[in-house]
């Protein structure tokens, strides 16, 4: 056998490592020879040089050949090699001489190298090698063989992906040889001759092997080492790692970096097969080409169509460098820029970026920016002209929120001075004529989209049993899904979206579905609505069993901002729950409608999404055709006071002014600006106040801001950077809150006398504890019927805040330094690092597979289980990281032993944000549970608290304290003087079934209150009674008592307005002021009146404000309180006229302190409505 | 600077860092013919993906995606495979006339 033995000389002396080299060696003479005339040979006289090689190497392969036959091995390496290396090398002369001019195909590199490591890599062994072995137990060895390459680090990185899957492919790989083996053997037919065809010119092995279709292989010293000795120089290698074995697993991993490159090339076409199957691919040079003509495009197109995504690139592409493109959401805004970034094969770089309000990506190397409207906006007070941008792209224009119609105001303007600047309008096909009219007809170009046909049914509801008009009827929804059961086979997947407008709608459906679900098993019935926990949301994307529908009774949220694939069948209640703003009682409302035709269009292409579907409209074609065209734009439908603030701040002095798109009616400007006023934030010619100034700063809403201001003056931020965060997010309290006994009962603690903002406070600082004390919160939260997400939303929040003010120096110091960390604490902080890391690695994983639901599904049950929610351990785990739980217990444990003081002071801080939003009890109210509690406002008489008030459950706490403990007949407490009377602010009013609530309430006391943030009091001649803004009159029996309550009030008040002068004027001094205000005295003459006096800092800006009149606080006093001011110029300050003693002697009192102090006392006056 | 290859059969279009044998990002790795390379943007830690070669009998820059090009000891485009049919063993015969489209063919 002469072929064996000399597979046996190459194994002894030649060895190679790669496939490649190999391929060199049989005629590397010719292949030599071939190169070295090629460059002056002509075609022909190449092609005959290759012809002749050809017939020796014909003769040799048919010579080696012979043994291959007999065995029945299909991993007789040594034997494909050579036959392949000859076929190759062959090809390469013959391609070399093909290519005489040009050396691009030629192989100089490595030439040398070849030669030098020229050999085989033969099987020795006739018998086939069966697949069976367990490599896996050798991974340290084979690593050391062949993976000592930094290339391949992370595959012997065990915790890496990379390593998963290269072990999964050895196994994958192994079984299928293993069953390729068992066919062969078991048919032993052999499709393929080895037998030479007459007439084959490219020399290909006809004896088909996988391997030849393998173009890539690789070197390993350790390898050559091994063939070569046997063994390694450094490493014992283990005796089942036989020479056979090792060759084995190097075809293996031969195989893996071939699957590997395919695997990654294959997601690279696909992202662009993808990306030129979108709709708007067809358009893309229109849209460039358009662009480059006019300024402003629209570009039209419905959902699917890729516009989001590939408008940004298209631009990008045309050679646009500076591109914004604007989103309504801020997540939006991250998606978006890490798809764009991945299909731009951009993902970690930072040339498509993203910025939000607290977080950004962006670089100096970011080409595309998504950023929010609201964020663009704010940087033009920055870049007035935004000249850091040459395209702005604004998409979903047709959504028409606030900031959208804003924007493209604004835009109008700067468009005609910077003639360079682009603007690309993306919209659905909605409303499109208004869109290119507002910019001078701009062309319009208009994308299908992809959606699939649906068919349409009108099954208006006959109104013949309307007995109960509170309640939905959910007969005709049932119906449909009677008439799906039938006309449908269930082996037919597709589930149902059912629209509707409210909450208590979906509960009754979701009900009545329920029950008919029960019955029919064919029904998995899940609701879907902003109140439900996250996890119960989530449920809406998992998967029905085979056989089974998924029911899903949602509100308008599953119109636009959720997206649910494999929805076939649509039911349209055509009705929707709005909120609509009234600006007379600044007052929402949520009310019923009927829907949009737009938004119904929209609501039936839910069924199209990933196939034909079918939309059940329960209206009659009349109503749809009534319907008004598109819904009303938000910019009419809410208050306007942070809108105006900014455009103020951005030098558009006058909202009336401005060329909105469709402007919002005068009412609602003139009740905006006469708000901020009232709040002190605009003066009365309509320019910024200095807390104006601040406010416009601060992307909250306008009482959170001056919430915010005035708790960083007075040093009591954190309770109310914890009130406020609570108050911009989503309450945590779920709909069960109020519905489960037991829920409520768990709860009962948290719950404040003082009110809603209080008892947000006390839950989230038990929370916090709880998550200190090392206990499971999620379980905590479920208990007690609160959403545990939002706590990590309002602890964000609490830190962006703090952030904020910070920035604008309105906090002091910057992060909390270092901390100190014990070894141990590191080491448990480096244990649950690498517990997250692993947690969310398994997350990911778990994200592919959606989960299949279970019959029993929609069934929400308290599971005690907390282990099998990993996106609660990991939420858990990034707080724990990124906070500092024990400082957290520390703050926590502060405001949990606030005093009634600092209660009070907290009290004053939210009021100075709500106030005028105060409500007075009814004379009437008897205070007893289940009776309803009525409370009027300046403007909204007959007001109710909202049923998941903390008063609302407790009335008695709202009882008037002098009545000395019993329950007073009504008759009793009218015109009753009382000294502790309380008012109640509250955050917002709302509608709904036609009641008025007061949303989000506290007791506050009345006097104080008033007193201090009255824009208008006026008086009697001896002040014994006092009207605040016209609605609040308070009496006083004595003369004496009243002068002295509206000396204080003065006092107070032109010191508040002189904090806060100083605070927010001169940041910077603003603490050392603070500080020495008491010790540094000087000389001074007030420019106002040109008396000369000796004054701290405080006695000086206290004689000017009292100098320059009311200043921007509007205060407007009667004669008498003129009066009285001048008797508190020759008052000394330090004479505090009411009460504790402590304040007489305590003279050296800051600012702070004074108001601070003043509020805990604050008895002794009576007041009356 | 990177430069582009587009792929003669599909439009296939990318960037490519590399055209060679030896992939300059990963060292002990070899190709057995030149190959356009691109480093791989999927990844943080390095890498390459290939993302085209030369067809060995027209010299067409084709993608690797099975729909353009076939490697079997040498590369193909489909064309050349298919007008080559009978170089092929049958198996792969039968693989290259399943992927060859109707234009190769008429």
């Amino acid at each position: 056998m002469p072929s064996h033995k000399r597979k046996k000389k190459h194994l002894k002396h030649k060895h190679d490592k790669t496939r490649q080299s190999s391929k060199q060696h049989p005629n590397s003479r010719t292949r030599s020879s071939s190169r070295s005339s090629s460059r002056s040979r002509s075609r022909s006289s190449s092609r005959s040089n290759i012809d002749c090689d050809y017939g020796t190497k014909n003769l040799k392969c048919k010579e080696r050949i012979r043994p291959r036959s007999r065995s029945t091995s299909d991993s007789d390496e040594g034997l494909r090699k050579n036959s392949f290396s000859r076929s190759h090398s062959k090809s390469n002369s013959f391609l070399e001489g093909l290519n005489t001019n040009d050396n691009k195909h030629s192989r100089s590199c490595d030439k040398r190298e070849f030669s030098k490591q020229k050999a085989d890599i033969e099987s020795p062994v006739a018998t086939p090698l069966d697949w069976n072995f367990d490599f896996r137990k050798f991974k340290y060895s084979l690593g050391k063989i062949f993976l000592t390459d930094k290339y391949f680090s992370k595959i012997t990185d065990r915790g890496s992906q990379e390593h998963d899957d290269f072990w999964a492919f050895v196994s994958r790989y192994q079984d299928f040889q293993k069953k390729k083996l068992q066919r062969s053997q078991g048919s032993n037919m052999c499709e393929d001759s080895n037998e030479e065809k007459p007439g084959l010119q490219l020399g290909l092995p006809q004896k088909y092997d996988v391997q030849y279709k393998v173009n890539i292989s690789f070197r390993s010293k350790e390898f050559d080492i091994f063939l070569k000795k046997n063994r390694l120089v450094d490493h014992q290698l283990e005796k089942e790692l036989t020479r056979d074995r090792v060759i084995q697993f190097r075809t293996i991993l031969i195989h893996f970096l071939d699957f590997q490159q395919k695997q990654k090339f294959q997601k690279l076409h696909k992202i662009q097969h993808d990306q030129r199957n979108l709709p708007i691919y067809m358009y893309k040079q229109e849209i460039v080409d358009t662009l480059k003509k006019y300024q402003v495009v629209v570009v039209a197109g419905d959902t699917g169509c890729g516009k989001s995504t590939q408008v940004p690139q298209y631009l990008l592409e045309a050679g646009y460098e500076k591109i914004a493109c604007t989103q309504p959401r801020r997540i939006a805004c991250i998606s978006l820029s890490k798809r764009v970034g991945y299909e731009t094969l951009n993902e970690y770089g930072s040339q498509v970026a993203y910025q939000v309000r607290f977080e950004k990506s962006k670089t100096a190397a970011t080409k595309v920016l998504f950023l929010t409207e609201g964020l663009l906006l704010r940087q033009m007070t920055t870049d007035p002209l935004l000249e850091m941008y040459s395209v702005i792209v604004i998409d979903e224009v047709h959504e028409r929120h606030i900031f959208t119609d804003f924007l493209l105001g604004v835009l109008k303007c700067i468009l005609m001075q910077r003639k360079d600047l682009k603007l690309v309008l993306m919209s659905a096909t909605i409303n499109i004529g208004l869109f290119s009219g507002y910019f001078n007809n701009a062309p319009v170009i208009k994308v299908p989209g992809r959606l699939y046909p649906i068919e349409l049914e009108y099954c208006p509801i006959t109104r013949d049993d309307t007995s109960d008009s509170r309640r939905l009827d959910p007969t005709p929804y049932l119906r449909v899904m009677q008439k799906i059961d039938h006309k449908y086979p269930s082996s037919e997947r597709g589930d149902l979206l059912i629209f509707l407008s409210g909450m208590s709608e979906i509960m009754s459906v979701v009900e009545a579905a329920r029950a008919y679900a029960q019955q029919m098993k064919r029904w998995i019935v899940l609701p879907l609505h902003s109140a439900l926990s996250v996890e119960e949301q989530d449920k809406v994307f998992d998967i029905a069993p085979e056989g089974v529908r998924k029911c899903i009774v949602s509100t308008n949220i599953a119109e636009t901002s959720v997206t649910i694939d494999g929805v076939r069948f649509i039911v349209d209640s055509g009705k929707v729950k709005e909120m609509s703003f009234d600006p007379k009682y600044k007052m929402q409302r949520l009310q019923e409608f009927w829907i949009s035709r737009a938004s119904s269009e929209q609501r039936k292409g839910r069924a199209g999404r990933t196939g034909p579907g079918v939309c059940y409209r329960l209206y009659d074609e009349a109503d749809y055709n009534d319907f008004q065209d598109y819904s009303t734009p938000e910019l009419q439908r809410v208050p306007l006071d942070s809108l105006i603030l900014q455009m103020i701040s951005m030098g558009l002095p006058d909202a009336r002014k401005f060329p909105f798109i469709e402007p919002p009616s005068i009412s609602s400007l003139e009740n905006s600006i006469q708000f901020l006023k009232e709040q002190g934030a605009l003066t009365s010619d309509e320019s910024l106040t200095p807390t104006g100034q601040m406010l416009s700063m601060l992307p909250v809403d306008v009482v959170i801001g001056k919430m915010l201001i005035m708790g960083s003056i007075f040093n009591m931020i954190d309770p109310i950077l914890s009130i406020t965060a609570a108050m911009s997010v989503q309450s945590p309290f779920t709909n069960k809150a109020y519905t489960d006994s037991e829920a409520m009962t768990a709860r009962k603690p948290l719950e404040s006398d003082h009110g809603d903002p209080f008892t947000l406070l006390n839950a989230f600082d038990e929370w916090i504890q709880v998550k200190a004390q090392g206990q499971g919160t999620r379980k905590w939260s479920k208990r007690r019927g609160l959403e545990e997400q939002r706590f990590y939303e309002m602890m964000k929040l609490k830190r962006q805040f703090s952030d904020l003010l910070r920035d604008h120096h309105l906090l002091d110091g910057g992060e909390p330094t270092q901390r100190y960390l014990s070894s141990e604490q590191r080491r448990a902080q480096h244990g649950e690092r690498k517990r997250l890391a692993q947690l969310r690695k398994e997350k990911m994983r778990e994200r592919k597979r959606r989960k299949v639901l279970t019959l029993e599904d929609e069934e929400y049950k308290i599971s005690d289980e907390e282990e099998d929610s990993k996106e609660g351990d990991i939420k858990d785990l990034e707080f724990r990281l990124s906070n500092d739980l024990s400082q957290l217990q520390e703050t926590s444990n502060r405001s949990r032993s606030l005093t009634l003081r600092d209660v009070n002071l907290v009290k004053i801080i939210l009021c100075s944000g709500l106030y005028p939003q105060v409500a007075i009890a009814d004379e009437c109210n008897t205070y007893k549970r289940d009776s309803e509690q009525a409370f009027h406002t300046k403007s909204k008489p007959f007001l109710l608290l909202h049923p998941t008030s903390t008063f609302a459950a407790n009335p008695d706490v709202l009882m008037p304290k002098d009545a000395g403990g019993k329950r007073p007949a009504p008759s009793d407490l009218k015109g009753l003087m009382s000294a502790k009377h309380e008012l109640f602010a509250y955050v917002s009013l709302l509608e709904t079934n036609n009641k008025p609530y007061l949303v989000n309430t506290m007791r506050v006391p009345a006097l104080q209150t008033v007193t201090l943030f009255s824009n208008c009091i006026d008086t009697n001649s001896d002040c014994t009674r006092l009207l605040c803004d016209g609605w609040l009159e308070l009496k006083f029996p004595e003369a004496e008592t009243a002068e002295k309550v509206i000396t204080s009030i003065l006092t107070l008040r032109s010191t508040w307005y002189a904090l806060l002068k100083v605070s927010l004027l001169d940041e910077a001094s603003a603490e050392i002021w603070g500080q020495f205000t008491h010790g540094m005295q000087r000389h001074w003459i007030c420019p106002g009146c040109g008396v000369a006096m000796v004054v701290s800092v405080l006695e000086r800006l206290q004689h000017q404000a009292a100098c320059s009149g009311e200043g921007g606080e509007g205060l407007k006093a009667t004669e008498a309180a003129e009066e009285e001011k001048e008797k508190e110029k020759e008052l000394n300050p330090h004479r505090k006229p009411y009460h504790c003693q402590d304040c007489g002697e305590t003279l050296s009192l800051t600012t702070t302190e004074i108001l601070r102090h003043r509020k805990s006392h604050s008895a002794g006056t009576s007041a009356s409505n | 600077m990177e430069k582009r290859f587009i792929c003669g059969r599909c439009d296939f279009t990318a960037g490519y860092h590399y055209k060679g044998r030896q992939p300059p990002f990963a060292n002990s790795i070899m190709l057995l013919e030149d190959c356009y390379i691109m480093k791989d943007p999927f990844s943080t830690f390095g890498g390459f993906i290939t993302i085209g070669g030369n067809c060995s009998l027209c010299f067409k820059d084709v993608c690797v995606s099975a729909d353009c090009s076939l490697f079997y000891t040498q590369r193909f485009c489909l064309k050349c495979a298919y007008l080559n049919l009978k170089e092929f063993p049958k198996t792969l015969q039968q693989e290259i006339l399943s992927r060859t489209n109707w234009d190769d063919k008429s």
